[in-house]
Order: C-alpha cells, then structure tokens, then sequence
C-alpha cells in the first residue's frame, strides 16, 4: 500500500507502507547501522517517528530477548528497505511482523538519504505518515493541528506505578532508579555489579527515595520536552547532596534542571552509536551511543558551584559527563549501554565509586 | 598529544612488486602516509623496488630509493641515510616481514632506529602464531583448536589430534600462501610439507576447520591515549573456508544483531589492547558459528591490510592518514577528518549505502591451475561498487569487474542459457550443486543459476552456507528478471510500466541487461528511460550518513529521489581509471591516471576521476577534485559526463579498458583530449595500420587475418611457419600462441573464435630469436619526443610484460637505434600523437620490424619517467590541455647516464603444478626495477628485487635444449670461472664436456636417484637453467621447473636471460652492491635539507 511521509515544513516522501493508518509525531533521524529493534522499544523514543539512516533493514530479525521494554514506542517507523527475509540463529520474528504486532505503522522505500539532508539542514520537525490521504493540504492541516496541541505526559504510560524490586536481595549497596522509561540494557548492567535494585515511578518523592534507604538514585533515561518532567526535576530538588545520584540522558537533562541549569534544543539531535566525548583534562575520550534532542548549556553549567564538565561532545562542544565530588552528582548525556558480552559501562562503575 | 619532536626522519619501506595478494593498496596506503608525515614536517626516507608506484615519486618522500627489499640493501640505506624511526605498518606483508627481520637481526638497534606504528612485540604477538594463541586465550578469546608444527612429524600428530577437515597456515606468509584446507591424513602430508617450506620461519599452524561459518572482520584503530574507533564491520559472502581476498564482502557486516555487533566491538577492543597497537590500526578477522553465535578469531594484521584499504575506501575514513599520525604520537581527537572537514578522526564511520567487494581471478592465464578457491589466495584484483541496496550493489559490482559482464546475468552471456535451465538436461543439476558445494571463482553465477533451476533457498545455503540473505536477494533480482521478461516485444520498443523500469534501475539493472530481456537495444532503453526523465542522482560518501555538510566527500550513483552530485563551474577533465588490477592492466595506469590528476590541478582544471579499484591511489579522496567510485562502463561514464559537462575526457591513462571505450564515447559526442580516436582507431584497426606502415615504408613481420581455420591456414602457408596468432583486440596477450604447425593451428582457432566472438584471428609471422624494443614517445602534435627506448633481454615472442628489459639499451648499435627512433617519430607524427605512444618492435637480421603500436600510455610510462627523471604522464596531460612539450621545457630525448632493468613477477606460487615458462600470454603480476651505475648491477638488483636470490656460489643446475647448447657453452665457462659447480643432463652434459667444462651428469628423473629433484629438495642447488626443449614441455621438465617454484630457487627458462643472470652475478662478485636515492640519480635537490639525526656520531657500530 502506498503511502505519504510529510515533514511540517511540506516536504513530502512517498513511501511503502507496512501496516496501515496514520502517524504524527516529531521525526528523528537515527544513523546507527544496527539497533532498530531496540531503538523501536526505546521509551525514549515514544511518539517519534524514526527514520533510519542505514538503508537495509529487518535483516536480523527481531526476538524477544532484544526488547529495552515491552513494547514498542515509536509511533512510525521510516526506513529505505525492509528485508523480505530475516537470517540470523536468535530471530524469531520479522521486523515487519513485529510491527504490525506492535501497532507501529512503517514506511518504506523511502529516499532516506534525502530525508535526513534536509532534516540536517532544515532541523527537526514534526511529520505524519498516512495511508489514509496523500493530500499535502489535508496533511499538513493535520500536522498543523498537532504542533498547537500540547502533548500531554507520557510518563504515566512509560513509568511503574508501583516500585519494583530487582537484583540481589542482600547486596552490599541497594539502588534505585526513578524510571522515566528505564531501559533493560541498563538493568542487566547494573545487575551483573551485583546491586539490589529497585525501580521507582517517575513521581516518586523525595521522602519516599529517602525513606527507602538506597544508597544512590539513577535518574533514568525516557522522552525529552515531556511535561511530567518538571515535576521530576522539583522532586528530587531536595535529594541533591543527601545520597548520590547519577542521571542519564534525560535523567541527566534534569538533574542539570534540578541544579539549575538551563536545558535547549539541538538543531539536529545526536542519535546514533557514533559520537565521541572528549575529557578536557586529557586526550582520552569515548566513543557513545546518543539518542538526544536537547542539550544541557554550558555557560548555565559553568554557574553552579561544586560542579565540574568532565566530558565535551568532540564535534559540537555540547556537554556530555558533569560531575560533582561534593554533591556526589554523575550526569550523563550519552546512553551508557552495555560495551559487549556481560560487561559494564564505565560510568557506573564510577558511580558505584561515590556510593 | 603533540607529535613526537625526538624523531625527526623516518624510513618507511614499501611492498614491493605486485603480486597476489600485495596489490596496490599499499601504494595508496604507503603514499598517503609520505604525504601525512610531510604535513607534520617529518623528513622521510622511501624505499620500494616497484616503479609503477606514486609514493616512489620524487616529492613524496624526501629521499627515494628504488632497490631491492632485502635486509641487506635496507641496512645499507640505514647506514646511510640513519633515520630515528621507521614505520612498518604500511607496506604490507613485506614491510612488515623485512621490518621484523632488521629488528631481529639487531640492526634497528645497532643504528638507533626505533619502529613506530608496530612495536616488536606487538608484530611478534599478531604474527607469531604461539604467541597469538595464548595471547587471545588470555583476555578470552576463544581460538579454533590449532597447533603449531615445526616438522612433518609434530604436524601429523597435532593434526590427527585435532581431526579432520583442517587448516594448515604457514607462518608469515602474506595472502595465506602455502595455506591449505585437508580433508585425510594423505593431504596432511602433503600440504604440511609444503606448508613448512612456504614459511620463512618454518612454522605451519594446524587448526581446526570453521568451513562454512560466518566470517567476519573489523578495522580497529588505537592511538597512544588508548583511544579505540572502529572503521567499519564486514562481513564476508563467501564463508570461511576462502581467503578473505578471494570473498566476496560487503560492508558494513549484514546479518549480525545488535549485540552481536557489540560483542564484536568489546572483543576488537580486546584484542587491539592486548597486541599492543599504539599507534596505527589492525584488521581483524573472526569466524561466527551460523547455528550458535560462537565467535572464534582467525587472525589478526597489525598493519594497513587489503581489508584496510577497503574499508577505507568503503567509508570514507582515510586509515593509512591517520595510522601514521598516531605513529609519530597524535591522537585520534588531534586529526582532523578531512572529509566532513568538521569533525575529527575520532570518530566512528557509518554508513547509509551498501558496499561490495568483488575479485578479479585469472584462471584464464593458467590453464592448467584448478579452478577453486581456498584458503591462499589467487585473486589479482578487486572492484568496489556502492549501492543504496545490496542488489544494486552487487549488479554494479559485477558490471565493474571488466568481466564483460554487465550485471547478475542477464545479460546475454550467461554460460547455461535460460532454455538449458527450463529443461535441465542430466548431469546440469549435478553440476551446478558442485559449483555451489566447492568455492570456485564463478560461483556467484552458477548461485544464479541454481535460483533459476529452482533449488530450494534452504539447499542452496546448506552446499554453499552462504546466508540466506544474501541469496534471498539474488532471488529477488531474478524475479524482477522475470516480470521484465513478460515485456518483451518483437520489434525492439521498449513498453515496460515506469514503476518496474524505476525498480529495475534501483536495484542495478543495467541498459545493457534491460535490452536483452525486453529484447531491445541499449540505446533504446537509455532513451526510454530519458524520455521518461529516469536517470541516476549521485550520492556521497561522507563517513557520517549525511550527518555533517561534508567538506570533500566523493560519489556513487543509485536511483532515487535526489542528485546531490556538484558540478563546478570551473573548466573540468574527466579521467577513466583502469578498474581492477589483471594480469597486463595493473597499477602502472593508476600510476598515470593520478599524475593525469595532479596535472590537471597545476593547470587549474578541475579533475573527475571515475574508477572502481578500492585498492589505488586514484580512488583515494584528495587524488582528484570530485571523484566517482563507478564502474567503467559506457553507460556508467556517460551519466557522469551528461552530470559534469566537461571539457574532454582522457582515455590514455586507464589501459585498454578507457581505449575500448573511445571510440563509443566519441560517437556519444564526447571530446576526447589527446589523440584522436581515428587515430587510435588506426592502430588497432590491422588493415588501416598496414596501410600507414605501407605508406611510411615501415616494416611489419608478414601477416594476414582470417576468420576460419581454412583461411588461417592458408594464409600460415603463405607467411611460413611458426606464426604467432591471436584474436583481434587483446589485453594482455589473452589467447595469444606460437603455433609451429598445422594442427596446432586448428585447436586454437576453434578455441580463439570462442574468446572473441566475430572477431577475427590475427596471424603473424614469428620472428624467432629477434631482439625486441619497446619504445615510448610523447607528442603535443608537433613535436615529438622519445622518452625511452628499452630493450628486452628476453627474445621477441615473450609477451613484453613478462620480459625483462633495459633502459638505456644494452646491445643495440647506434645504427639500429637510429633507425627505432625515426620509424617511431614518423608513426608518431602520422597519428598526430597528442599524448603518450608507445612502440614494439622486433630487430632481426638488422632489420626493424614494427609489432604494434599502442596510441596510449603503457606499461613502461612509470618506469620510464623514473628513469630519466621526468614525469611523462603528467606532461602528456598538460600536452592534451594544449600546452606545447617547448614550453614545458621537454625537447630532448635523455639518455640516462646509469642503467635500470625493469624485470616481471609471476604468480607460480599460487598456482602448483602450473609450467614456468615464458611466452606470448602474458603471465606477470607485477614488475620491480633495478637501477645501478651498469647493466650487470641493475640487472642483478632487479633479479633479487624480484625475488630470485641469485647466489655468489654453489651449484648451478643446467639443461637446455639441443638448439641452445652452443649458446650454453659460453655461459657455462663462465659459471665455473666464478666458482660455481655445474650440473646438468645427459645431453646438456655432453656439450658442456667437449668443450672442456667440468660438469656432473645427473640421471633422468624416473632412472636414478638421487636425481635433480632429490638436490633441489635437499638445498644442494642454488641456480637452475633450464629451456624448454620443444612446444609441449616434456613432463619431468615440467616437474623441475614447477620444483623450482616450490623451494623457490632462482631460476631462468631463455638463454638471455641466463646471459644476463650469470653477467649479474660476476658483477656481484666483483663488488657488493650499493645504494643511491633517485634524487641523487636526477641530482635533484631535496625538498627540506636532511635533518641531522638525534642519534648522529654515536654510532655503534
């Protein structure tokens, strides 16, 4: 079936569909190789559309031990190819099944290449696909409609309602994480340190972390320009220097609100396995994996007392790693995902440090 | 960290001749990395025997010597020139071996070099096959089940341990060869006993078979701040069980998950760290269970790889750059990434294309060499294609192998026919499950015909393991063949839905296999798709998926919805590369092409080269000014031109494939700078070339052209036996023979008319024993100039890329130059040469007889200009723009005061049991080059230089045949006055004895031991001389010279050549050999003066 991607500002793609119906949302451009069924259960990524750069796609599969949730958040899903075939010894499903099974409308056959030039030069936007009309005015009157709503949070969807417990239950150090849209590769992580862990609902005051007598907090990554965060970023105001507290990508982007600085827009967000980080102090940087529309600003950083910048984006300068000996405070920008096999990233092995 | 200021000149060594396996990837590595370090004012110090090559360019390194790569020759440059540091990482194999050996030997430490990019360690840990084991179980790697053998014995026993099939790979060995895959214990034997010999350091490791996994590579690059990127993944088509330069591969990896790849990522990691790489990048190569996932690694390349350049080209990423930056102590976030001119080399690549690698084989030229593929490697080439689908990709890949092939079949010149495949008669079912089963070089083809025959995707993975993926794609290619097929009209019309056209061009169909199965005509298909405004945008690789405005990107075409291509408004040349390296098209013309490139920027047009060799130094991204990675097809080229508008197009440069083109091309209204294409089209064309020699009163050995056996033989009747014959537009002398009698003629007819179609067969008469001559000549078409006259050592009837040969000339009297140049500058002025020309000719009885003339650059133009100091591409480019040879100051031909001996190198070794000797088909991979003060000198230099240890004493073994045994004599006498012991067949004996030569009689092989074969085994002969004594090869000549091969003992098969070899070796008695850099040969002045070493007055010796 046919179908039409367009682009707030009217540029219009013409696409396969997989599945059928219509999709709006903010349209992300994602230039990693591989990752797409993680990328797809991102809770991050709620909402979004997502366009992958590389071209071929659904070549591996997708299988169930491979989901960061349990179900898929992206609303669309726009790609230049979709494999009729899947090789790979684990899948156990096609992309294009999983999909439909998912409720994610897909695009294919699409000049990705052109899509993601003009995003580069234009920035990100908000787009539909729909199979129901190719009419650019209809769509755009669609399009319209949905950047004068004011989204409502999806925090309540993505998040617990109700604390869970996991890990060791006799751990040397206990932790919690409030779950913005915690992902499962950061789970497996912190499990393999041997921690006992318990994941919080994202509204989870400030008394009630106390009360639980963790020995840090991780402010876990989800979906930025969310609503409900300003209340996550006045919740754990109070916690700040009372236990450590390490934040992830949008956990960092408010923890940086919670200190006080100030959060801004990327023309073009850093979304890909590709981005190196640069320590000032040396010549030794990393590289990571980034999905992230927003920035922390650098001058608003500067102002806070007791904290440091301890990794810069090489390419744009943006802030990636603040860090705070005294207030006992790790933030990070990029996505601390597993480096292979059961290991553990470095940043929280340094969080583990301040515990 | 700042770069290292303790060093201040460094040495790097190149990889010498081409050969299999070693191509020109390490020119383009070896050239970007003189130029990386002249950007950070180093002062270096080249040496490489290969001519043919950029980085031995005056100007790109300092000091350039042009000598052997043996320790020896390298110590005595050392000695010389006392550089701080060298860097062995980008010469492939060879320098890095020759690097290992000067560490071993003490003379790094002697005269105070250090080895940067690699340590010893890090080198002995990759290479050393003990080390590397435990080394990888150390940081828990798993490694397939091996052991290392340093005799038959301990490698049987290992091997029966470990059970069968196995893989045997001999230590330090480059392209896997030696390296063999046993299926009994008999293999075993064999191949362990070959293998041992095949290694320097006779080492074989036994390892348990992964045939049939997944094999997959990564480029990893580290710097001295620990510092990991990855450059790209790649996954291999072939499975394990073929040489990983004889795979087809794609980049990046295909069918691994997420995870996969990260644990892939983590295990590089490891492995990158624990060699202990400091500096510079790795290739590295696992195996992947299909069924579980289990990894193994295979191997690791501490230094820029064929695999290296690949990825490189494949990304974008200039690895050889930014390897040898970290060498001299920068970090990664130090070096900027050229391409997007934005970020830094920090960075991991990605991609949004689909890029395939496929080889270039020659089995063609062996006859007798079996047609599979294993584990040491027989490629002699490679093409890269970029695609936005892998089916694109591939269809282009296969298009740019010059194969004749113009996609995944399809295309008219398939071997089984489709009717064949809707009725398979017996025995094609069988064999086409056979091809699948064993690798062999047309496997990709017959993966097509078994989807045709409908074998089952599940069967067709199980005889071949090649992933699912792989194949569904190609099934999807076929399906698009057969809807387009339902279009097919009888009247040539082109009706096929825009929708399916569109696709059909998406997914790499070209106008060529379109009109075959719409049954129309290329040009109709072109002009349907333009009526219908179908036609190919360009994208970019830019190392970032479009990420980053890239500041110097380079293009690919695919059919989609935008052109990002960006013509300038400058005045533009447009260059066609020579594609993949083949045996008689190989990096001389890359060579070319890029000093067409540099020429062009001097005058201030804009450059665009169009290739698809990853390996050269033309793909490289700042070689021209926009670069188009295509291949060289007609329809290819002409999107480009109809995208760029240029000026003109040069077809000199790429060899004969641009040359075929020419004359399509100036039909298309294409302006080709340069000589005209009526011109060219006179020298290829028999009748009109007789008709200008006629005219000029040149001579031509007789000749004549027939089109049947009947006529052939009338007309070697009337010229007189033997004649050479061959089909008409040849390459390399493909199908070329001596034919002595009648019957011989009739076999070759029948096989020529196969090789050419409705081409006709050449005849012409053979001049036995002549001398041949191979002149170049460049013209601005009023002046015309000699660049070299060379003579071969080797009589005429040896194809001229196979013959040695010396400039200035060695016997030729004043006289019969004179008469070469003037019948040269007459056929030059004729064809009004604008450009480059160049000459064969033969000389018998003083006479001079033309044998062809080739209106283009040859294979001697680098050698040439090296010789005499003058860059005659690049002058020939300036000409074609209109400039004058008088006001480029090159009026004169130059006589070189020293000698340079230009000799071949043969790809035997990779082909056991295939006959050594010489003739009109020419053989050679690469050449090296001699250059000394006389002819012995140069001549012996080129000898070592290719790789024949020619000895100063010991035993010389000789038989020749009953026409050469007056000849024998002399050389003989000579042998035993130089203290060499002589022995020799009956025969040959008895001609040695009469007249008064001390010579041993050896028995016949199958009446006595111990005969040659035993002494060759056993070391005892240290030179073989030995001429084919009639035109089928008697079999225990065969075995003694493919024995040669094997213990690889120097050895000569004409009596030229042993003249020149025992003249080279007196003089290497007389006086070891010495060194001297090109610019002290053209007494140039060095760009920088020599920077005095840290270390200079406390040598230790």
């Amino acid at each position: 079936m046919k179908a039409a991607l367009m682009l707030a500002d009217g540029k219009v793609f013409p696409a396969q569909a997989l599945g059928e119906g219509e999709v709006i949302g903010e349209v992300i451009l994602n230039t990693a190789v591989v990752g797409y069924q993680e990328m797809i259960t991102d809770p991050a990524n709620a909402g979004k559309i997502l366009v992958l750069t590389y071209p071929l796609i659904g070549n591996y599969g997708v299988a169930p031990k491979f989901m960061e949730s349990k179900k898929a958040w992206v609303a669309g899903l726009v790609m230049k190819e979709e494999s009729r075939i899947y090789s790979n010894w684990q899948a156990k499903q096609s992309l294009g099944d999983f999909l439909k099974e998912q409720d994610v409308l897909g695009a294919s056959a699409v000049d990705t290449r052109t899509l993601a030039v003009h995003l580069r030069q234009k920035g990100e936007m908000p787009g539909i696909i729909s199979t129901k009309t190719q009419d650019p005015k209809e769509l755009l009157a669609k399009l319209d409609n949905f950047k004068k709503d004011t989204a409502a949070s999806r925090l309540t969807a993505i998040s617990l309602s109700k604390p869970l417990h996991l890990g060791k239950k006799e751990a040397k150090k206990r932790i919690a994480i409030l779950d913005l849209g915690i992902t499962q590769g950061i789970i497996k992580q912190l499990e393999n340190l041997g921690l006992a862990i318990s994941i919080l609902p994202y509204n989870t005051s400030a008394a009630e972390v106390l009360q639980q007598k963790n020995d840090g907090l991780i402010i876990s990554n989800g979906p930025e320009e969310d609503p409900g965060l300003k209340e996550v970023a006045e919740n754990i105001r109070p916690l700040l220097g009372r236990l450590p507290i390490l934040g992830i990508v949008t956990g960092h982007q408010v923890l940086a609100k919670a200190l006080g600085a100030k959060v801004v827009r990327l023309k073009i967000g850093h979304r890909g396995v590709n981005y190196p980080t640069h320590n000032p102090a040396s010549f030794k940087g990393e590289i990571t994996v980034q999905n992230h529309g927003y920035t922390v600003e650098t001058d608003s950083l500067r102002k806070i007392k007791h904290l440091k910048i301890t990794a810069f984006n090489l390419n744009d300068r943006t802030v990636e790693e603040i860090e705070s000996k005294k207030l006992k405070i790790l933030g990070s920008q990029y996505n601390p995902v597993c480096p292979g096999f059961s290991e553990v990233n470095n940043l929280f092995k340094r969080f583990l440090k301040m515990l | 960290m700042p770069r290292r200021r303790d060093i201040k000149k460094v040495l790097m060594i190149g990889s010498g001749p081409i050969v299999i396996g070693q191509a020109c990837e390490f020119d383009y590595s070896g050239s970007q990395a003189c130029k990386a370090l002249k950007e950070e004012g180093y002062f270096t110090i080249l040496v490489n025997s290969n001519p043919a090559t950029i980085m031995t360019d005056p100007g790109l390194a300092d000091v350039t010597y042009i000598e052997p790569l043996n320790v020896e020759m390298v110590t005595r440059i050392i000695a010389k020139e006392r550089p701080d540091a060298i860097l062995p990482t980008l010469g492939g194999q060879t320098g890095l071996n020759l690097a290992f050996f000067l560490m071993k030997q003490g003379v790094l430490k002697k005269y105070g070099v250090e080895s940067i990019g690699a340590s010893v360690e890090a080198i002995s840990c990759a290479e050393d096959r003990e080390l590397f084991k435990k080394a990888m179980q150390e940081i828990g790697v798993d490694v397939p089940k091996s052991g290392i053998a340093t005799n038959l014995e301990e490698g049987m026993k290992i091997g029966l341990g470990i059970g069968f099939p196995l893989i045997l790979r001999p230590a330090y060995c480059l392209g896997g060869s030696g390296g063999a895959i046993a299926y009994n214990k008999e293999e075993l034997e064999k191949f362990l006993s070959k293998g041992l010999e095949t290694s320097p350091v006779h080492q074989v490791l036994i390892e348990q078979s992964v045939l049939g996994w997944k094999e997959i590579e990564f480029e990893v690059m580290r710097d001295c701040a620990d510092n990991v990127i990855m450059i790209t993944s790649m996954e291999n088509v072939d499975p394990m069980g073929v040489h990983t330069g004889d795979s087809i591969v794609v980049a990046p990896a295909q069918t691994l998950t997420t995870e996969e790849y990260n644990n892939f990522v983590n295990l590089s990691k490891r492995i990158i760290r624990r060699v202990g790489i400091t500096g510079g990048g790795a290739n590295i190569q696992f195996g992947q269970n299909p069924q579980d996932g289990r990894i193994v690694i295979i191997e690791v390349n501490p230094r820029l790889s064929r695999s290296s350049a690949l990825a490189s080209k494949a990304t974008g990423f200039p690895i050889a750059r930014v390897a040898t930056k970290l060498a001299v102590g920068l970090t990664l976030p130090e070096v900027m990434n050229q391409i997007t001119g934005k970020t830094t080399s920090f960075f991991e690549p990605t991609v949004d294309y689909c890029v395939f690698k496929i080889c270039r084989f020659t089995f063609e030229k062996f006859p007798h060499a079996e047609r599979v593929l294993n584990t040491s490697m027989k490629a002699v080439g490679e093409a890269m294609s970029i695609g936005r689908n892998f089916k694109e990709a591939l269809q282009k890949g296969i298009r740019s192998t010059e194969i004749s092939r113009f996609g995944f079949g399809a295309d008219g010149k398939d071997k089984i026919s489709d009717e064949m495949l809707q009725k398979p008669e017996n025995g094609l079912l069988k064999t086409v499950r056979d091809k699948l089963r064993t690798p062999n070089d047309e496997r990709l083809f017959y993966l097509r015909y078994a989807l045709k025959l409908g074998i089952p995707l599940d069967e067709i993975y199980e005889l071949s393991h090649i992933d699912r993926w792989f194949l569904d794609n190609m099934q999807q290619l076929i399906e698009t063949e057969e809807e387009l097929k339902k279009y097919r009209t009888h009247n040539e019309e082109v009706k096929v839905p825009i929708a399916l056209m569109q696709k059909a061009k998406a997914d790499g169909f070209s106008d060529w296999q379109l009109a075959y199965l719409l049954n129309s005509k290329e040009e109709k298909v072109a002009e349907f798709r333009k009526k219908n405004n179908l036609k190919p945008g360009y994208k970019l690789v830019d190392t970032c998926a479009g990420e980053f405005h890239a500041k110097q990107p380079y293009y690919y075409s695919t059919y989609e919805t935008t052109d990002e291509a960006r013509p300038s408004k400058n005045k533009k040349v447009v260059i066609l590369g020579g594609g993949p390296n083949r045996i008689g098209q190989g990096i001389e013309f890359d060579y070319c092409c890029c000093h067409a490139a540099y020429a062009l920027k001097e005058e201030g047009v804009d450059s665009i080269m169009v290739n698809c060799n990853p390996e050269t130094v033309s793909t490289d991204y700042d070689t021209s000014d926009r670069l188009y990675f295509e291949p060289l097809t007609l329809e290819d080229i002409m999107h480009i031109i109809e995208v760029e508008k240029p000026m003109g197009v040069i077809v000199q440069f790429g060899g004969q494939t641009p040359i075929n083109l020419a004359v399509s091309l100036r039909k298309c209204g294409v302006n080709l700078l340069g000589t005209s294409a009526d011109s060219i089209d006179i020298a290829e064309d028999r009748k009109r070339f007789k008709h200008m020699l006629d005219k000029l009163g040149l001579l031509q050995p007789e000749n004549g052209t027939a089109f049947n056996f009947n006529e052939a033989k009338e007309v070697a009747k009337k010229i007189g036996y033997p004649v050479l014959v061959r089909p008409s537009y040849v390459l390399g002398g493909r199908a070329m023979e001596i034919v002595y009698e009648e019957n011989t003629l009739e076999r070759f007819i029948k096989e020529a008319a196969e090789v050419s179609g409705e081409h006709p067969v050449l005849i012409d008469k053979f001049l036995e024993d002549a001398i041949e001559v191979d002149v170049d000549l460049i013209g601005d078409g009023e002046t015309f100039i000699i660049g070299g006259i060379m003579e071969h050592i080797e009589e005429a009837g040896i194809h001229s890329g196979d013959s040695a040969m010396s400039l200035p000339t060695f016997t030729l009297s004043q006289d019969l130059l004179k008469k070469v140049r003037e019948a040269t500058l007459k056929m030059a002025k004729e064809l009004n040469t604008v450009g480059l020309m160049n000459v064969q000719y033969a000389i018998k009885d003083d006479k001079v007889y033309v044998l062809e003339v080739n209106p283009r650059a040859s294979r001697t133009v680098p050698f040439v200009s090296k010789v005499i100091g003058v860059p005659l591409a690049k002058l020939a480019t300036k000409v074609m723009l209109g400039k004058k040879l008088k006001d480029l100051k090159f009026t004169e031909e130059i006589i070189p005061k020293h000698t340079a001996v230009k000799e071949s190198v043969f790809p035997f070794n990779r082909f056991p049991g295939v006959d050594v000797i010489l003739g009109p088909e020419m053989k050679s991979t690469g050449e090296v080059m001699g250059i000394d003060a006389d002819f012995g000198r140069a001549f012996i230099k080129a000898e070592i230089a290719a790789g024949q240890n020619l000895p100063k004493r010991g035993n010389v073994f000789i038989s020749v045949r009953d026409k050469d045994k007056r000849a024998i004599v002399f050389i003989a006498k000579k042998l035993v006055d130089l203290g060499f012991r002589l022995f020799a067949t009956q025969g040959t004996a008895a001609a040695m004895e009469k007249n008064g030569i001390d010579v041993k009689v050896l028995p016949k092989i199958n009446e006595g031991r111990p005969n040659i074969l035993d002494l060759m085994k056993d070391g005892k002969i240290q030179l073989v001389i030995n001429t084919p004594s009639g035109r089928i090869p008697r079999q225990d000549e065969v075995k003694i010279r493919s024995q040669v091969i094997l213990y690889n003992i120097p050895y000569t098969t004409t009596i030229s050549g042993a003249q020149a070899t025992v003249g080279g070796i007196e003089a290497l008695v007389k006086k070891e050999l010495g060194v001297k850099s090109l610019q002290e040969y053209h007494k140039m002045k060095s760009r920088i003066k020599s920077p005095k070493s840290k270390k200079s007055g406390k040598h230790k010796a």
